[in-house]
């Protein structure tokens, strides 16, 4: 283009610079976001339901996880306490929280909706169907540490998935609106089976009410180690694919108009968005909250790009539920389901109120 | 240069026809707008042009190259489509949205790099929309809106521009604003541009040329005094008008 | 598999709180709807495995004799769940995670060893000081570990969460699941629990003490010319709550002297009111009465009126927690089940229940 830029107008990032406040760029915003996880790592680790002088905390870690040669003061207990009980729990909460977030992220960038989230395609109902089936007919299978149930779950969750998307593609309708709808009838017919289950149950109401609720209590290091990779993975591809979001933003017709391979695009955004909520779903229940609000919060600081979004929403996300499972755990174990709506609600109802960002929804 | 060509392109969506036996030949830095009644295939001209819809017959050959031999990348980079209006589904900047077309030019992981930046920042002082930079895209009026969206075509920095009705909704004010924005992109850059119009008026008052469809096909193409004939015109649209001639530029 | 003895909540059974509750998370998911529910009372020959305790006349116990002798630690066991257990020493720290253990591990002279419990123990009161490192919502397991328990005994078919089994498991804790659905299974659990904690010459005492007990007053009160119908109530509201099909306490009413009113499913505990009513239970056992339910409560209810124990005056109420816990004093809920059907029973004074702050029938 020969235009050239007229003497005295400021370049364009300078004046976006101007007009952002300081605490808005998106280098604090994740540099803040770190901090949060170092600081739900720590307090994660501190506290529990048994207390544990923090000089032990730290020695046991220093011992165990560095190697320093300290003297060994502390019950064996508290070892276990720390190493197999809290650490493991506080990284599962993070890799869940993490995944979430950037699975609601993701949906709500492919369907155009700011009201998704990662289950909205029959992802829970077929979760929760799964581990109830599980616990309808338990069968002493396991694989890789999960339990049936867990397995299940999992199966459940990325078969309802697939069938949505089978379903959806006979739909007439604009491909967004008949995937909406698809999911929701998908979703209502596993959760009609999921009714049915909790009322054959009988005494075994309670396991999955558990399930429904959410809980990270049985997270082990097995468990960890099953969900990180696919997590991980899982994540890392869906912020390689960062461009394909914010192409789909103004709708297919514009986004294919941009470059982007639509169909295939929206394939591999939603399954590895699926991938990455099954595998938090199968090991931790089904804890709400997280995929839709992180994502909205994430936004309203530095706006709807999704390369930033995506990486923030992962370490934000972490970080909540981190934190809100440690606020579960010390009263006694509530379901971190619950902790997570009545701490995210209420704090994203006062930043609507009150911010004014150029964001708001 | 672009030199778009359309040679014996047929366009069906399954058993109806929308475009048969079109014969068009865009050169470089051309200005042409595409007229008809609804239902003619102006849309569908645009979609086959801009390789969404295949052909069913016939090809589309840019620069002698033909669509189907271009991937969507390529294509994204020699032609850019102003569509006539979008949903915003979440609250984003003007400059956010005009950053959108740097996407053909991006590499994956990398992002915008200051280059990136300097073109959005240019196409949005090129289309006069500098005092909006950091507003909501949502809060802006229609023709506005409009302007942010062409910023992104040209931020995309293609040779072809495809255009589909964006006049449409806007108050008269912003429709001169963006006829005027298209001329001059044409005159000074040389962009070839190709508008799909519903205002006559406006149509002849500033394109040199005019192609007239009528039930898929090519029924008129040449200067809009000659194709807007009034016989044509009632021909075509069904009213009786006639080309106002006087003044520099022919009017309805 | 069976059922358990006591249909596992949904909610805990704290005073007044577990049938609203149980009836509301049912009432929030599709209509309920129970399996046909017969309430054609159980046959009158005796059923299944209580026919080696039940005897047509008093006779000593052809149950097996118990192995007297403990075998040495490391010790393996299987579980009631198949699993088999490891115990490399005698424990000195036990966790019990069920009421009835806790009673057996108190009965025994281990109390001292217990380190913890959970908070549902209430018998005998030393229980409710120990560190509950369990309650309704599962496992502590922070607490639980910190106690460094060395054998950690469960309840089984979901009564303790099986993920919070296979956690403990996985953190090399031994852990003893018991699960009985007849009464010689409850025997054979207290003498499995016993020998788990190096008690078994004394489990088996006790045991056999409840045996004889038990065999005792079930012939006293199987002798009675009459077997009334009887209907246990677990629970009502807004679903009635009663024993199922072959379950633990379906044989308690049996070897109690009375004909039971189960559900006809041996997997649900509900009972529709119209099949109670065909069934016209002559007497009712109040087993919520310790949750609230009053025998004034029972006539008031709507169709409840024209039952012939409603019409009799014959409800009675019990104390839940001998009759339908397995745990050692079992003997003692069979006396107090026995009476509660026909108060005009007479048992001797050795066999007769201890008193208890629920009214005994008159």
């Amino acid at each position: 283009m020969r235009a050239g830029v007229a003497p005295g107008i400021p370049a364009l990032s300078e004046r976006v610079r101007a007009t952002t406040p300081r605490w808005r760029r998106p280098a604090l915003v994740a540099a803040a976001g770190i901090a949060a996880l170092a600081a739900a790592l720590v307090t994660g680790l501190a506290f529990g339901s048994v207390s544990i002088p923090p000089s032990d905390t730290l020695a046991i870690l220093a011992h165990r996880l560095l190697g320093w040669p300290v003297a060994v003061t502390w019950p064996a207990s508290s070892e276990t306490i720390v190493l197999e009980l809290r650490l493991p729990r506080v990284l599962m909460a993070m890799l869940a929280g993490g995944g979430l977030a950037v699975a609601g992220a993701t949906m709500q960038g492919v369907l155009r909706n700011p009201l998704a989230d990662p289950y909205v395609l029959g992802t829970a109902s077929g979760a929760a169907l799964g581990a109830s089936l599980a616990v309808l007919a338990p069968l002493p299978v396991g694989l890789l540490g999960l339990g049936f149930g867990q397995l299940l779950a999992f199966v459940g969750a990325v078969v309802a998935v697939a069938l949505v998307w089978r379903l959806s593609r006979a739909s007439r309708l604009g491909s967004l609106t008949g995937l909406l709808l698809t999911g929701y009838a998908v979703g209502s017919l596993l959760a009609a089976g999921l009714s049915m289950a909790m009322v054959l149950s009988g005494a075994q109401l309670r396991q999955i009410v558990f399930f429904l609720l959410g809980s990270l209590a049985t997270a082990t290091w097995q468990q960890v180690a099953v969900a990180a990779p696919l997590i991980i993975v899982g994540v890392l591809i869906l912020a390689w694919r960062a461009r394909s979001l914010d192409a789909l933003m103004l709708g297919d017709e514009t986004a294919a108009h941009l470059g982007l391979a639509v169909a295939r695009e929206r394939v591999i955004l939603l399954a590895f968005a699926a991938l990455v909520t099954a595998a938090a779903v199968a090991t931790c229940g089904l804890i709400g909250f997280v995929g839709l609000v992180v994502p909205h919060m994430i936004r309203l600081v530095v706006g709807p790009a999704a390369r930033p979004l995506l990486p923030l929403a992962a370490v934000f996300g972490a970080a909540f539920l981190a934190v809100a499972d440690l606020l579960a755990r010390l009263p006694g174990e509530l379901p971190v389901g619950i902790v997570t709506a009545v701490i995210g609600a209420p704090f994203f109802l006062l930043i609507l109120r009150r911010v004014r960002t150029g964001y708001e929804l | 240069m672009t030199e778009l060509r359309l040679h014996d392109v047929a366009v069906a969506y399954g058993a109806r026809t929308a475009l048969a036996d079109l014969e068009l030949t865009v050169a470089s830095a051309e200005r042409v707008a595409v007229l008809g009644p609804n239902g003619a295939g102006k849309s569908s001209l645009l979609r086959c042009i801009s390789g969404i819809v295949p052909v069913s017959r016939g090809m589309v050959t840019l620069d002698g190259v033909p669509l189907a031999e271009l991937g969507r990348e390529a294509i994204a980079r020699r032609i850019a489509v102003v569509p006539q209006q979008v949903d915003l589904p979440f609250a984003i900047r003007v400059e956010e949205v005009v950053a959108l077309g740097r996407i053909p030019h991006e590499r994956s992981f990398r992002g915008p790099t200051a280059h990136d930046r300097q073109i959005v920042g240019e196409a949005i002082q090129r289309v006069g929309l500098d005092g909006f930079v950091g507003r909501d895209a949502r809060e802006l009026s229609l023709g506005e809106r409009q302007l942010v969206l062409i910023a992104m075509a040209v931020a995309q920095q293609a040779r072809l521009l495809l255009l589909d009705e964006p006049t449409v909704h806007l108050d008269l004010r912003h429709q001169v604003q963006v006829m005027d924005l298209m001329a001059d992109l044409n005159d000074r850059e040389g962009l070839t541009i190709v508008a799909v119009l519903h205002d006559l008026a406006l149509a002849a008052h500033y394109f040199p040329r005019a192609v007239l469809l009528d039930g898929g096909r090519l029924v008129g193409d040449g200067p809009p005094a000659q194709v807007l004939a009034p016989d044509r015109v009632r021909a075509t649209f069904g009213v009786d008008a006639a080309v106002w001639m006087g003044g520099a530029r022919p009017g309805v | 598999m069976d059922r358990s003895p006591l249909p596992n909540p949904s909610v805990p059974r704290r005073k007044g709180l577990f049938v609203p509750t149980v009836g509301l998370a049912v009432a929030l998911v599709t209509g309920a709807c129970t399996a046909g529910a017969s309430v054609a009372p159980s046959t009158s020959t005796p059923l299944t495995a209580s026919a080696s305790v039940v005897a047509a006349t008093p006779t000593p116990t052809t149950s097996p004799s118990p192995a007297a002798t403990q075998p040495a630690f490391p010790l393996t066991i299987t579980d009631d769940e198949g699993t088999a257990v490891t115990i490399p020493h005698q424990p000195n720290r036990i966790v019990s995670l069920t009421p009835a253990s806790t009673e057996e591990l108190f009965a025994l002279g281990d109390g001292g060893l217990l380190v913890g419990d959970t908070d549902s123990d209430d018998y005998p009161a030393a229980a409710k000081a120990l560190p509950h490192v369990a309650t309704y919502q599962g496992v502590i397991m922070e607490k639980l570990v910190a106690a460094q328990p060395d054998l950690v005994i469960a309840g089984g078919d979901g009564f303790t969460h099986p993920a919070d089994v296979t956690h403990m498991r996985s953190l090399g804790i031994p852990v003893v699941v018991i699960y009985a659905a007849t009464v010689p299974a409850v025997l054979a659990d207290l003498r499995l629990v016993g020998e788990a904690a190096g008690q078994l010459p004394a489990a088996s005492a006790m045991t056999a003490a409840m045996q004889s007990r038990m065999d005792a007053i079930a012939a006293l009160a199987r002798a009675e010319p009459t077997h009334p119908s009887v209907f246990y109530e677990i629970g009502v509201g807004p679903d009635i709550y009663g024993p199922a099909q072959d379950s633990f306490v379906a044989d308690m009413v049996v070897l109690a002297g009375g004909t039971p009113i189960t559900t006809g499913d041996p997997n649900s505990y509900t009972i529709a009111l119209e099949k109670l009513v065909v069934a016209d239970p002559q007497v009712i056992v109040l087993g919520d009465y310790d949750y609230g339910t009053t025998v004034a409560d029972v006539v008031k209810r709507p169709g409840w009126e024209h039952l012939t124990a409603v019409v009799d005056g014959a409800i009675r109420p019990v104390d839940d927690t001998i009759v339908t816990r397995p745990g050692p004093r079992l003997a003692d809920g069979l006396a107090a089940l026995a009476l509660a059907i026909d108060p005009t029973l007479v048992l001797p004074a050795d066999l007769m229940p201890p008193p208890t702050a629920v009214p005994s029938p008159s």
